[in-house]
Protein backbone atom coordinates (compact mmCIF):
# COMPACT_ATOMS: atom_id res chain seq x y z
CA UNK A 1 0.00 0.00 0.00
CA UNK A 2 1.20 3.50 -0.84
CA UNK A 3 -0.41 6.85 0.84
CA UNK A 4 0.64 10.26 1.50
CA UNK A 5 1.59 10.01 5.19
CA UNK A 6 -0.82 12.76 6.37
CA UNK A 7 -3.66 11.05 4.67
CA UNK A 8 -2.80 8.15 6.34
CA UNK A 9 -3.33 9.43 9.90
CA UNK A 10 -6.66 11.25 8.70
CA UNK A 11 -7.86 8.20 8.06
CA UNK A 12 -6.68 6.51 11.35
CA UNK A 13 -7.73 9.53 13.54
CA UNK A 14 -11.24 8.99 12.56
CA UNK A 15 -10.90 5.03 13.09
CA UNK A 16 -9.21 6.07 16.64
CA UNK A 17 -12.27 8.55 17.41
CA UNK A 18 -15.07 6.25 16.48
CA UNK A 19 -13.68 3.42 18.80
CA UNK A 20 -13.14 5.73 21.83
CA UNK A 21 -16.95 6.75 21.46
CA UNK A 22 -17.70 3.49 21.35
CA UNK A 23 -16.07 2.72 24.67
CA UNK A 24 -17.39 5.92 26.17
CA UNK A 25 -20.81 4.63 25.68
CA UNK A 26 -19.97 1.31 26.64
CA UNK A 27 -18.53 2.99 29.84
CA UNK A 28 -21.85 3.69 30.99
CA UNK A 29 -23.19 -0.32 31.07
CA UNK A 30 -22.87 -1.60 34.91
CA UNK A 31 -20.13 -3.46 35.88
CA UNK A 32 -21.86 -6.56 35.66
CA UNK A 33 -22.80 -6.58 31.92
CA UNK A 34 -19.20 -5.58 31.46
CA UNK A 35 -17.97 -8.62 33.18
CA UNK A 36 -21.06 -11.14 31.80
CA UNK A 37 -19.94 -13.41 29.05
CA UNK A 38 -22.40 -15.39 26.53
CA UNK A 39 -19.86 -18.30 26.49
CA UNK A 40 -17.81 -19.77 28.59
CA UNK A 41 -14.49 -19.77 26.92
CA UNK A 42 -15.54 -16.33 24.90
CA UNK A 43 -14.37 -12.97 26.52
CA UNK A 44 -16.06 -10.36 28.15
CA UNK A 45 -16.48 -6.41 27.46
CA UNK A 46 -14.01 -5.83 29.94
CA UNK A 47 -11.93 -8.84 28.92
CA UNK A 48 -11.73 -7.48 25.09
CA UNK A 49 -10.46 -3.98 26.39
CA UNK A 50 -7.97 -5.67 28.51
CA UNK A 51 -6.60 -7.26 25.50
CA UNK A 52 -6.41 -3.75 24.22
CA UNK A 53 -4.66 -2.87 27.03
CA UNK A 54 -2.10 -5.14 26.96
CA UNK A 55 -1.10 -4.52 23.39
CA UNK A 56 -1.13 -1.00 24.11
CA UNK A 57 0.92 -1.38 26.83
CA UNK A 58 3.85 -2.97 24.55
CA UNK A 59 3.31 -1.14 21.13
CA UNK A 60 2.70 2.84 22.53
CA UNK A 61 5.92 3.14 24.16
CA UNK A 62 7.69 1.77 20.88
CA UNK A 63 5.58 4.13 18.86
CA UNK A 64 6.70 7.09 20.63
CA UNK A 65 9.96 5.92 20.58
CA UNK A 66 10.18 5.48 16.81
CA UNK A 67 8.91 8.66 16.33
CA UNK A 68 11.02 10.64 18.73
CA UNK A 69 14.01 8.72 16.94
CA UNK A 70 13.72 10.56 13.99
CA UNK A 71 14.34 13.92 12.49
CA UNK A 72 11.03 16.06 11.41
CA UNK A 73 10.38 16.51 7.91
CA UNK A 74 8.44 19.51 6.53
CA UNK A 75 6.99 18.31 3.31
CA UNK A 76 4.39 15.56 2.77
CA UNK A 77 5.95 11.79 2.64
CA UNK A 78 4.65 8.87 0.65
CA UNK A 79 4.17 5.86 2.80
CA UNK A 80 4.74 2.39 1.51
CA UNK A 81 3.53 -0.20 3.28
CA UNK A 82 6.15 -3.62 3.60
CA UNK A 83 4.91 -6.99 2.61
CA UNK A 84 5.19 -8.20 6.13
CA UNK A 85 3.30 -5.25 7.46
CA UNK A 86 0.50 -5.16 4.75
CA UNK A 87 0.25 -8.74 5.76
CA UNK A 88 -0.45 -8.53 9.33
CA UNK A 89 -2.65 -5.40 9.24
CA UNK A 90 -5.06 -7.39 6.52
CA UNK A 91 -4.94 -10.57 9.03
CA UNK A 92 -6.71 -8.77 11.89
CA UNK A 93 -8.89 -6.07 9.71
CA UNK A 94 -12.32 -6.59 10.35
CA UNK A 95 -13.79 -7.17 6.81
CA UNK A 96 -18.03 -6.50 6.78
CA UNK A 97 -19.17 -9.76 5.06
CA UNK A 98 -17.25 -12.40 7.72
CA UNK A 99 -15.57 -12.64 10.99
CA UNK A 100 -12.80 -14.57 11.11
CA UNK A 101 -11.70 -16.21 14.53
CA UNK A 102 -8.51 -15.57 15.89
CA UNK A 103 -6.24 -16.99 18.83
CA UNK A 104 -4.36 -14.77 21.03
CA UNK A 105 -1.08 -15.16 22.38
CA UNK A 106 -0.70 -16.57 25.43
CA UNK A 107 0.92 -12.98 27.25
CA UNK A 108 -2.02 -10.90 25.77
CA UNK A 109 -4.83 -13.12 26.34
CA UNK A 110 -7.05 -11.25 29.58
CA UNK A 111 -9.05 -14.23 30.07
CA UNK A 112 -9.95 -14.62 33.69
CA UNK A 113 -8.27 -11.86 35.31
CA UNK A 114 -10.25 -9.75 37.52
CA UNK A 115 -11.63 -6.50 35.83
CA UNK A 116 -12.58 -3.66 36.58
CA UNK A 117 -13.60 0.02 35.63
CA UNK A 118 -10.08 0.68 35.58
CA UNK A 119 -9.95 -0.95 32.55
CA UNK A 120 -12.12 1.05 30.28
CA UNK A 121 -10.73 3.67 32.18
CA UNK A 122 -6.92 3.18 31.27
CA UNK A 123 -8.25 2.26 27.75
CA UNK A 124 -9.19 5.83 27.32
CA UNK A 125 -6.04 7.39 28.35
CA UNK A 126 -4.03 5.13 26.00
CA UNK A 127 -6.79 6.12 23.49
CA UNK A 128 -5.67 9.82 24.01
CA UNK A 129 -1.64 8.31 23.91
CA UNK A 130 -2.43 7.28 20.79
CA UNK A 131 -4.26 10.17 19.04
CA UNK A 132 -1.23 12.50 20.60
CA UNK A 133 1.18 9.83 18.84
CA UNK A 134 -0.64 9.82 15.75
CA UNK A 135 -0.87 13.70 15.56
CA UNK A 136 2.88 13.61 15.83
CA UNK A 137 3.54 10.77 13.22
CA UNK A 138 2.79 13.01 10.32
CA UNK A 139 5.63 14.93 10.85
CA UNK A 140 8.22 11.66 10.84
CA UNK A 141 9.22 9.79 7.82
CA UNK A 142 6.64 6.60 8.67
CA UNK A 143 8.55 4.33 5.72
CA UNK A 144 11.91 4.91 7.75
CA UNK A 145 11.15 4.59 10.81
CA UNK A 146 10.22 1.12 12.63
CA UNK A 147 8.81 -0.58 15.75
CA UNK A 148 9.54 -4.27 16.94
CA UNK A 149 6.63 -6.51 17.62
CA UNK A 150 5.43 -8.33 19.97
CA UNK A 151 5.38 -11.45 18.85
CA UNK A 152 8.69 -11.81 17.39
CA UNK A 153 12.45 -10.51 18.20
CA UNK A 154 13.30 -10.70 14.26
CA UNK A 155 11.29 -8.92 12.72
CA UNK A 156 10.63 -4.90 12.35
CA UNK A 157 7.45 -3.16 11.16
CA UNK A 158 7.83 0.23 10.02
CA UNK A 159 6.36 2.72 11.72
CA UNK A 160 3.08 3.20 9.63
CA UNK A 161 2.69 -0.11 9.51
CA UNK A 162 2.50 -0.54 13.60
CA UNK A 163 -0.11 2.38 13.36
CA UNK A 164 -2.30 0.84 10.88
CA UNK A 165 -1.94 -2.77 12.70
CA UNK A 166 -3.03 -0.81 16.18
CA UNK A 167 -6.02 1.11 14.84
CA UNK A 168 -7.17 -1.54 13.05
CA UNK A 169 -6.73 -4.19 15.90
CA UNK A 170 -8.17 -1.90 18.28
CA UNK A 171 -11.10 -1.49 15.88
CA UNK A 172 -11.68 -4.93 15.86
CA UNK A 173 -12.05 -5.38 19.75
CA UNK A 174 -14.07 -2.87 20.29
CA UNK A 175 -16.46 -3.93 17.71
CA UNK A 176 -16.39 -7.48 19.33
CA UNK A 177 -17.11 -6.32 23.26
CA UNK A 178 -20.26 -3.87 21.33
CA UNK A 179 -21.28 -6.68 19.77
CA UNK A 180 -21.34 -8.60 23.00
CA UNK A 181 -23.44 -5.32 24.49
CA UNK A 182 -25.79 -5.83 21.39
CA UNK A 183 -26.72 -8.97 21.64
CA UNK B 1 -3.28 17.61 74.57
CA UNK B 2 -2.45 20.48 72.12
CA UNK B 3 -5.32 22.15 70.21
CA UNK B 4 -4.39 19.71 67.48
CA UNK B 5 -5.15 16.69 69.42
CA UNK B 6 -7.83 17.96 71.14
CA UNK B 7 -9.96 18.94 67.67
CA UNK B 8 -8.32 15.47 66.54
CA UNK B 9 -10.31 13.64 68.99
CA UNK B 10 -13.11 15.86 68.29
CA UNK B 11 -13.48 14.81 64.66
CA UNK B 12 -13.13 11.35 65.10
CA UNK B 13 -16.02 10.59 67.81
CA UNK B 14 -18.12 13.23 65.28
CA UNK B 15 -16.87 10.43 62.48
CA UNK B 16 -18.11 7.75 64.96
CA UNK B 17 -21.19 8.88 66.18
CA UNK B 18 -22.44 11.45 63.36
CA UNK B 19 -20.64 9.53 60.45
CA UNK B 20 -22.79 7.19 58.52
CA UNK B 21 -21.49 3.39 58.73
CA UNK B 22 -20.78 2.27 55.09
CA UNK B 23 -19.41 -1.15 54.20
CA UNK B 24 -17.41 -1.85 51.21
CA UNK B 25 -16.41 -5.41 49.95
CA UNK B 26 -12.95 -6.10 48.82
CA UNK B 27 -12.63 -4.55 45.19
CA UNK B 28 -15.11 -2.03 45.60
CA UNK B 29 -14.71 1.85 44.59
CA UNK B 30 -14.97 4.30 46.99
CA UNK B 31 -14.33 6.69 44.65
CA UNK B 32 -13.60 7.06 41.44
CA UNK B 33 -11.58 9.65 38.95
CA UNK B 34 -13.37 12.29 37.75
CA UNK B 35 -16.10 12.54 41.05
CA UNK B 36 -15.59 15.45 43.35
CA UNK B 37 -14.94 14.07 46.66
CA UNK B 38 -17.27 15.80 49.42
CA UNK B 39 -16.62 13.35 51.98
CA UNK B 40 -13.91 12.95 54.65
CA UNK B 41 -13.76 8.75 55.91
CA UNK B 42 -12.68 7.11 59.52
CA UNK B 43 -11.73 3.92 58.55
CA UNK B 44 -13.26 1.37 61.48
CA UNK B 45 -12.06 -1.61 59.95
CA UNK B 46 -10.19 -3.36 56.99
CA UNK B 47 -8.01 -1.38 54.58
CA UNK B 48 -8.51 1.31 51.89
CA UNK B 49 -6.08 2.20 49.49
CA UNK B 50 -5.72 5.85 46.64
CA UNK B 51 -4.20 5.36 43.60
CA UNK B 52 -3.60 6.98 40.20
CA UNK B 53 -4.20 5.20 37.33
CA UNK B 54 -2.02 5.82 34.05
CA UNK B 55 -2.14 4.39 30.62
CA UNK B 56 0.40 1.28 31.82
CA UNK B 57 -0.44 0.85 35.56
CA UNK B 58 -1.92 2.27 39.04
CA UNK B 59 0.51 3.69 41.29
CA UNK B 60 -0.63 3.55 44.89
CA UNK B 61 -0.12 6.38 46.66
CA UNK B 62 -1.97 6.55 50.24
CA UNK B 63 -3.07 3.71 52.54
CA UNK B 64 -5.71 4.01 55.15
CA UNK B 65 -6.60 1.30 57.93
CA UNK B 66 -7.91 0.65 61.30
CA UNK B 67 -8.19 4.14 62.73
CA UNK B 68 -7.15 6.38 59.59
CA UNK B 69 -9.12 9.35 58.26
CA UNK B 70 -8.41 9.37 54.77
CA UNK B 71 -10.11 10.60 51.59
CA UNK B 72 -9.21 12.16 48.17
CA UNK B 73 -7.53 15.35 49.37
CA UNK B 74 -7.09 17.64 46.24
CA UNK B 75 -10.76 17.14 45.47
CA UNK B 76 -11.72 17.40 48.85
CA UNK B 77 -10.45 20.87 49.65
CA UNK B 78 -10.82 22.48 45.95
CA UNK B 79 -14.01 20.85 44.89
CA UNK B 80 -12.42 19.70 41.56
CA UNK B 81 -12.25 16.17 40.03
CA UNK B 82 -10.95 13.59 41.94
CA UNK B 83 -7.62 12.31 39.99
CA UNK B 84 -7.41 9.39 42.15
CA UNK B 85 -9.74 6.71 42.63
CA UNK B 86 -10.43 5.20 46.14
CA UNK B 87 -10.78 1.29 46.32
CA UNK B 88 -11.55 -0.82 48.90
CA UNK B 89 -8.21 -3.41 49.67
CA UNK B 90 -10.08 -5.34 52.13
CA UNK B 91 -13.43 -5.85 53.32
CA UNK B 92 -13.97 -2.62 54.87
CA UNK B 93 -16.25 -0.34 57.06
CA UNK B 94 -16.46 3.53 56.96
CA UNK B 95 -17.27 5.95 58.93
CA UNK B 96 -18.91 8.95 56.09
CA UNK B 97 -18.59 12.25 56.91
CA UNK B 98 -19.83 15.31 54.37
CA UNK B 99 -17.32 18.55 54.50
CA UNK B 100 -20.15 20.78 55.38
CA UNK B 101 -20.22 18.77 58.98
CA UNK B 102 -16.00 18.60 58.99
CA UNK B 103 -16.33 22.40 58.41
CA UNK B 104 -19.24 23.02 61.02
CA UNK B 105 -16.95 21.48 63.67
CA UNK B 106 -13.71 23.42 62.79
CA UNK B 107 -15.91 26.42 62.49
CA UNK B 108 -17.46 25.66 66.33
CA UNK B 109 -15.10 27.70 68.19
CA UNK B 110 -11.49 29.53 68.32
CA UNK B 111 -10.06 26.55 69.88
CA UNK B 112 -10.90 23.93 67.52
CA UNK B 113 -10.19 26.71 64.38
CA UNK B 114 -6.56 26.48 65.80
CA UNK B 115 -6.83 22.41 66.09
CA UNK B 116 -8.25 22.31 62.49
CA UNK B 117 -5.32 24.39 61.41
CA UNK B 118 -2.57 22.50 63.46
CA UNK B 119 -4.23 19.33 61.76
CA UNK B 120 -4.28 20.89 58.37
CA UNK B 121 -0.16 21.62 58.84
CA UNK B 122 0.69 18.40 59.76
CA UNK B 123 -1.16 16.95 56.60
CA UNK B 124 1.24 19.18 54.66
CA UNK B 125 4.44 17.77 56.86
CA UNK B 126 3.50 14.37 55.63
CA UNK B 127 2.87 15.59 52.52
CA UNK B 128 6.83 16.68 52.62
CA UNK B 129 8.04 13.38 54.05
CA UNK B 130 5.96 11.21 50.80
CA UNK B 131 8.28 13.64 48.80
CA UNK B 132 11.24 12.87 50.18
CA UNK B 133 10.44 9.27 49.73
CA UNK B 134 9.75 9.62 45.97
CA UNK B 135 13.10 11.44 45.71
CA UNK B 136 15.03 8.82 47.95
CA UNK B 137 16.84 6.50 45.04
CA UNK B 138 17.90 3.32 46.92
CA UNK B 139 15.22 0.91 46.88
CA UNK B 140 15.98 0.00 50.83
CA UNK B 141 16.13 3.48 51.94
CA UNK B 142 12.58 4.30 50.71
CA UNK B 143 11.28 1.08 52.36
CA UNK B 144 12.80 1.94 55.38
CA UNK B 145 11.73 5.77 55.60
CA UNK B 146 8.53 3.90 55.36
CA UNK B 147 8.63 1.03 57.87
CA UNK B 148 9.85 4.05 60.54
CA UNK B 149 6.40 5.53 59.68
CA UNK B 150 4.51 2.81 59.94
CA UNK B 151 5.70 -0.10 61.02
CA UNK B 152 3.03 -2.71 60.91
CA UNK B 153 2.42 -1.86 57.08
CA UNK B 154 3.20 -5.29 55.75
CA UNK B 155 0.20 -6.87 58.08
CA UNK B 156 -2.29 -4.40 57.49
CA UNK B 157 -1.86 -4.41 53.34
CA UNK B 158 -1.28 -7.15 50.44
CA UNK B 159 2.35 -6.67 49.02
CA UNK B 160 1.63 -6.09 45.98
CA UNK B 161 0.25 -2.46 46.94
CA UNK B 162 2.98 -1.81 49.21
CA UNK B 163 5.69 -2.40 46.26
CA UNK B 164 3.55 0.02 44.21
CA UNK B 165 3.45 2.75 46.76
CA UNK B 166 7.23 2.27 46.83
CA UNK B 167 7.84 2.41 43.17
CA UNK B 168 9.31 -0.73 42.56
CA UNK B 169 7.88 -4.39 41.57
CA UNK B 170 6.65 -7.15 44.34
CA UNK B 171 9.58 -9.00 43.45
CA UNK B 172 12.34 -6.29 44.22
CA UNK B 173 10.42 -5.64 47.56
CA UNK B 174 10.73 -9.76 48.58
CA UNK B 175 14.29 -9.34 47.80
CA UNK B 176 14.87 -6.02 50.09
CA UNK B 177 12.91 -7.56 52.87
CA UNK B 178 14.60 -10.76 52.62
CA UNK B 179 18.14 -9.28 52.73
Amino acid sequence: MKIIGSQLIENLLIITKNSTETVQKLKELKIDEMNEKYAPNEWSILECIEHLNLYGSFYLPVIERAILSQKTVSNPRVFKSSIIGDYFVNLIKIRPDKVKKMSTAKNMNPFGRSLTITTIDRFLKQQEQLKSLLDQAKYVDMTKATTPVSISKFIKLRLGDTLRFMVYHIERHVTQADNIHRN
Amino acid sequence: MTEEQIFTTDLISSLKTAGVKKTFSNGEFILKEGEIERNLYFVESGAIRVFLLSEYEEQSIRFGFEGSIINSLASYLRESPSEFYIEAIRKTTLRVISKEKVSALANKDFDSLTGYKSLLETVITQQIEREIDLLTVSPTERLKRVLQRSPNLFQKIPLKYIASYLRMTPETLSRIRNS
